[in-house]
């Protein structure tokens, strides 16, 4: 790796991203989804991004994720550069750190609930034994122990996000990655869902959450608000706004 | 690799039935494939190997006795002679059974070129020994230690079959010329009767096989047109052995590939239909780590490894079941397996089979990879393009919504659907393609006049007077008319070949010859030809030939084209009287009783013995459709290979319409539409993709089933006109068994689609 892919003066850094841009283009008619967003989240941070609906919060989240080609800007990932890479390499860094959970709970459906939790542990290359090992302790945690052979369309909706985040966390991922996690779910299951995400989030797992509902958000220990794809704002629950200093370093509103 | 094949076998638990399609569908199509090869082997095979043993002789010449045969050693090309051998012109009688043969006087060993290869018995023909070609003595059904009479010229003498040969030579059949046998030149002269020429016979081995045609040529100028009697060449003798297992396995080869492709089309729908209906468990599988090339990767070792399943099945069932096999099938397969090219056909073919359905798979394989890994960009967006006006004036007259609604789910997106109707229509073309070659075998078989049979008895005189023979057969009350036949070896210009002239009818009475071509024969020296001829002489309807049986000319204008199923169409064809005008020698050699309308063959054929106390040779007409016998149960089976393609891409169809409605089906219920109306939707727009997919292919196969028939007829000498179309009936069938076939496998995917919908609704909120 070379000093241009390293930033070692911020190695306390999971993620950090410069000049992140994404413009889609469609009917010649161009949308700007995200502009110019620099971002630093740290080791065991829980961060919230907030925002209207078309604000460009879950390109971002899918940007980071590797979902997406970013039309310019700058992400690494522990230190090292991303952005750049192929989408074999992405699907690479994916499987062995970082979780993914979508709104729409995206399970396999040919895949029974065990297998859709093992998947990602055997894709990193882990022993079959201790991928089953780690789902046994995920499924019992997430109370769903008697539904290990059952299908996706077997389980309602708040079940199926209790498989998806389960799915997420096989790996003990670096960077956790929710977009809307609770959108379609009602409000005990969203309550189910946040009390999982604060358990990990006090066991040091690092979560970027994507939501337009203010009382999801408020579970994060900071919250980004995102308008017409910029950051808007950036507080702690604790109504204290980033200092410039930090600011520089977190976010900074470009434009 | 072990999250691969989690995914693999978790999918194929989902979709059995796709993958059995898959499974069986190859099957189906290597054991064609299979089967074709063993037959297109079984029809050529056997007489190469008989003649490269045998070193056989590439043109017999059958010249008069005087004839100069030293001329023929110094041509070049030549690499050597079989023979001379001086040949008597004989009838055998061995019982009842009579046949024309050649007698040739051979030494005490066989010759080494043109060297017949003894299949019972042993060489050495003393005085009163003969030895028998072997079709001919399964016509007289004679086997070695058998007496039989030789008859020449009224004296008759016996002699003892010690016994039996193979010769690469054009094989005895009663309608064709003489069959071939050999005895001591003491049997051959004391055969030699007053009033029959005296010949003999001469193998050419040619250094050039290729340059036979002008090998033939210089031959006969060498010789002297005038000595030679009539030529066979080694091309003659191959399509003969061949006989129509070659067509029949052309034909087979062409079912074979033609459902190969179909199938191929089909997997590559089939897959590409699932990506799109499962693109969000691919975007789900990219999202939690998988890259691009697993998932192709995945895609392609998946349907190889259906495909390999598949022809494993195919070949082991073809392998052991074929064997057990009734007729050709049986006989083929067991020659085919002793082959050594067996050793690599098998597996080559197996490899095609799975490398054509593998490639089928990398399109939609490769389409796989390429899905993005965001789950929620592959949600449907479903056309933007408003209901037309017409739509929604028919709306408006009461015409129920299901049906408006259908018909819209086919139509608003007609590049799509276009390319359904053509993958469904390709397999359904194919069928109605084998309904066509159906239809064209019940014609032979049950129409035999329409294709130049129209008598089903041949009746040969054996020194019976005509007038007698004719009381005969119009004692028996089976019989309509009689028509009285010749047929005569003919040099024809040129002279590369010999062609039949055959006489049959009278001017009073004219045969009924089944003319595709022109016009039947009417007024004096007026003839018709088979393609066959046509093609070997290079010339059209409207010609005139001369052709020289004997160094007696007849002079003919061809005035039609007939259908003609013998001697690859060889043959010229004009009424006895006209042939008795040009040469008064000429006596009928055979009677062709016409039956009544519900006289049967056989009936008739014992009652003519009986009565002429064995006298006559009654013998049935050859039934060219009865070779064909083994091809009505391949159809068959091809058939339903065909059906189970058709039936794995309407699936695919249902699937996708399924998956591409599934919002419509949440509207249709939002908007009043009870789930018996969402079916019947549905119903409607997969009854229109199947309708249209079945008039096109039925359509289109009716017309290529007539085109490819009348190709190959017309390759093969019997000429175009052969061929019939599939029947309306049938047509009929086709197109409402598909209808009736999507209607049935789409009403119970679509309904529980539609529960599992509600269903699903229901869980999400709770």
């Amino acid at each position: 790796m070379t000093q241009g892919d390293r930033t070692p003066d911020r190695e306390s850094h999971v993620l950090r991203v410069e000049g992140l841009a994404k413009t889609y283009r469609a009917d010649a008619s161009e949308v700007a989804a995200v502009r110019g967003v620099d971002l630093n989240v740290r080791h065991g941070e829980f961060v919230a991004l907030t925002g209207p609906s078309g604000a460009g919060k879950s390109t971002l989240l899918h940007l980071i994720g590797g979902l997406e080609r970013p039309d310019r800007g700058r992400i690494w990932l522990d230190g090292r550069r991303v952005d750049g890479l192929s989408e074999a390499r992405w699907a690479m860094i994916r499987r062995r750190s970082m979780g993914i959970v979508f709104q729409y709970f995206n399970l396999v459906s040919t895949l029974t609930v065990a297998d859709n939790i093992e998947l990602p542990g055997l894709l990193a290359g882990r022993a079959p034994r201790e991928v089953r090992a780690a789902r046994e302790e995920l499924l019992a945690e997430l109370r769903l122990e008697g539904k290990a052979d059952n299908t996706p369309g077997d389980l309602s909706g708040g079940e199926q996000q209790r498989v998806a985040l389960a799915r997420a966390l096989v790996n003990q991922p670096t960077l956790l990655l929710a977009d809307e996690p609770t959108g379609s779910l009602d409000s005990k299951a969203t309550r189910e869902v946040m009390r999982l995400l604060t358990r990990c989030h006090r066991r040091g797992q690092t979560i970027l959450l994507v939501t337009h509902d203010a009382r999801v958000a408020s579970s994060a220990d900071r919250v980004i608000s995102v308008f017409d794809g910029e950051i808007a704002d950036d507080v702690t629950p604790d109504g204290s706004e980033c200092g410039p200093s930090s600011a520089a370093d977190i976010v900074r509103l470009r434009g | 690799m072990r999250a691969t094949a989690r995914w693999a076998f978790a999918d194929l638990r989902t979709h059995r039935g796709q993958a059995l399609s898959i499974v069986l569908a190859t099957a189906g199509i290597t054991a064609a494939l299979l089967l074709s090869a063993a037959l297109l082997v079984y029809a050529a095979n056997p007489w190469q190997r008989l003649f490269t043993t045998t070193q056989g002789a590439h043109v017999w010449l059958r010249t008069t006795a005087a004839a100069d045969i030293g001329a023929l050693r110094k041509l070049d090309g030549v690499s050597a002679l079989s023979g001379p051998y001086r040949t008597e012109k004989v009838t055998l009688r061995h019982g009842a059974d009579k046949a024309a043969a050649d007698i040739r006087a051979t030494g005490p060993t066989p010759p080494q070129i043109g060297r017949p290869r003894l299949a019972a018995g042993h060489w050495r023909v003393g005085p009163g020994e003969i030895v028998l070609e072997k079709s001919m003595a399964t016509a007289l059904w004679a086997q070695p230690g058998d007496t039989l009479s030789i008859g020449a010229g009224g004296a008759e003498q016996r002699v003892r079959v010690v016994g039996v040969a193979q010769t690469a030579e054009t094989r005895y059949a009663p309608d064709s010329g003489p069959g071939i046998s050999w005895a001591s030149p003491s049997v051959v002269r004391s055969s030699a009767g007053a009033s029959l020429p005296t010949g003999q016979t001469v193998g050419l081995r040619l250094s050039d096989p290729a340059d036979t045609a002008f090998m033939v040529q210089r031959a006969v100028t060498a010789v002297g047109s005038d000595q030679v009697v009539s030529v066979a060449t080694w091309q003659e003798a191959r399509a003969d052995a061949e006989g129509d297992n070659h067509l029949l396995g052309l034909l087979l080869l062409l079912f074979g590939v033609g459902a190969l492709l179909a199938a191929a089309i089909a997997v590559t729908g089939g897959v590409s239909s699932r990506v799109l209906a499962y693109g969000r468990d691919i975007s789900v599988l990219k999202a939690v780590g998988f890259t691009p090339g697993q998932i192709v990767q995945m895609f392609l070792i998946q349907h190889a490894a259906l495909a390999t399943a598949g022809v494993v099945l195919g070949a082991a069932a073809t392998e052991t079941l074929a064997t057990r096999s009734p007729g050709q099938l049986s006989a083929a397969m067991t020659l085919w397996q002793g082959l050594p090219e067996h050793t690599w056909a098998l597996p080559g073919t197996a490899v095609t089979t799975v490398l054509a359905i593998a490639a089928a798979t990398v399109l939609a394989a490769w389409r796989a990879g390429r899905v993005p890994a965001i789950p929620a960009a592959r949600i449907a967006a479903p056309g933007r393009r408003r209901m037309s006006g017409a739509a929604r004036a028919v709306l408006r007259w009461r015409v129920p919504p299901a049906l408006v609604l259908g018909c819209r789910g086919f139509l608003h997106r007609p590049w799509r659907s276009a390319a359904a109707v053509v993958r469904l229509a390709l397999p359904l073309m194919m069928i109605a393609v084998a309904l066509g070659a159906w239809a064209t075998l019940d014609r032979i078989q049950h129409h035999p006049a329409q294709v130049g049979l129209a008598g089903q008895l041949t009746v040969r005189p054996s020194g019976l007077p005509d007038d007698q023979i004719r009381e005969l057969l119009s004692r028996q009350p089976g019989i309509a008319a009689v028509e009285p036949g010749i047929e005569l070896a003919a040099l024809a210009p040129g002279q590369t070949e010999t062609v039949t002239l055959r006489g049959l009818g009278t001017a009073a009475r004219p045969y009924p010859f089944a003319v595709a071509e022109g016009r039947a024969p009417s007024g004096p020296a007026e003839a018709v030809a088979g393609q066959g001829l046509l093609d070997a002489l290079h010339v059209t309807v409207g010609s005139w030939v001369r052709v020289t049986v004997g160094g007696t000319p007849h002079v003919l204008h061809i005035v039609g084209r007939s259908i003609e199923m013998e001697h690859g169409g060889r043959v010229l064809s004009t009424s006895y009287d006209t042939l008795r005008v040009q040469d008064a020698s000429v006596r009928p050699s055979y009677y062709a009783p016409v039956l009544r309308p519900g006289a049967r063959s056989d009936a008739v054929r014992q009652a003519l013995t009986h009565a002429s106390h064995g006298a006559l040779e009654v013998r049935d007409s050859a039934a060219p459709a009865e070779q064909f016998t083994p091809m009505r149960g391949v159809i068959a089976g091809l058939v339903a290979v065909l059906a189970l393609i058709t039936l794995a891409e309407l699936s695919t169809e249902i699937a996708a319409g399924i998956r591409n409605h599934a919002a419509d089906f949440r509207a249709y219920r939002s908007i009043g539409l009870s789930p018996r109306q969402s079916v019947a939707t549905m119903v409607t727009s997969i009854g229109i993709l199947a309708s249209a997919a079945a008039v096109t292919g039925a359509a289109l196969g009716a017309w290529a089933s007539r085109w490819l028939i009348d190709l190959q007829a017309r390759h093969s000498g019997v000429g175009s006109g052969l061929a019939v179309p599939p029947s309306w009936a049938a047509l009929t069938l086709l197109v409402g068994t598909c209808l009736a076939a999507a209607v049935a496998a789409c009403v119970l995917p679509v309904r529980r689609a539609i529960q599992e919908q509600s269903m699903r609704a229901l869980r999400t909120v709770q």
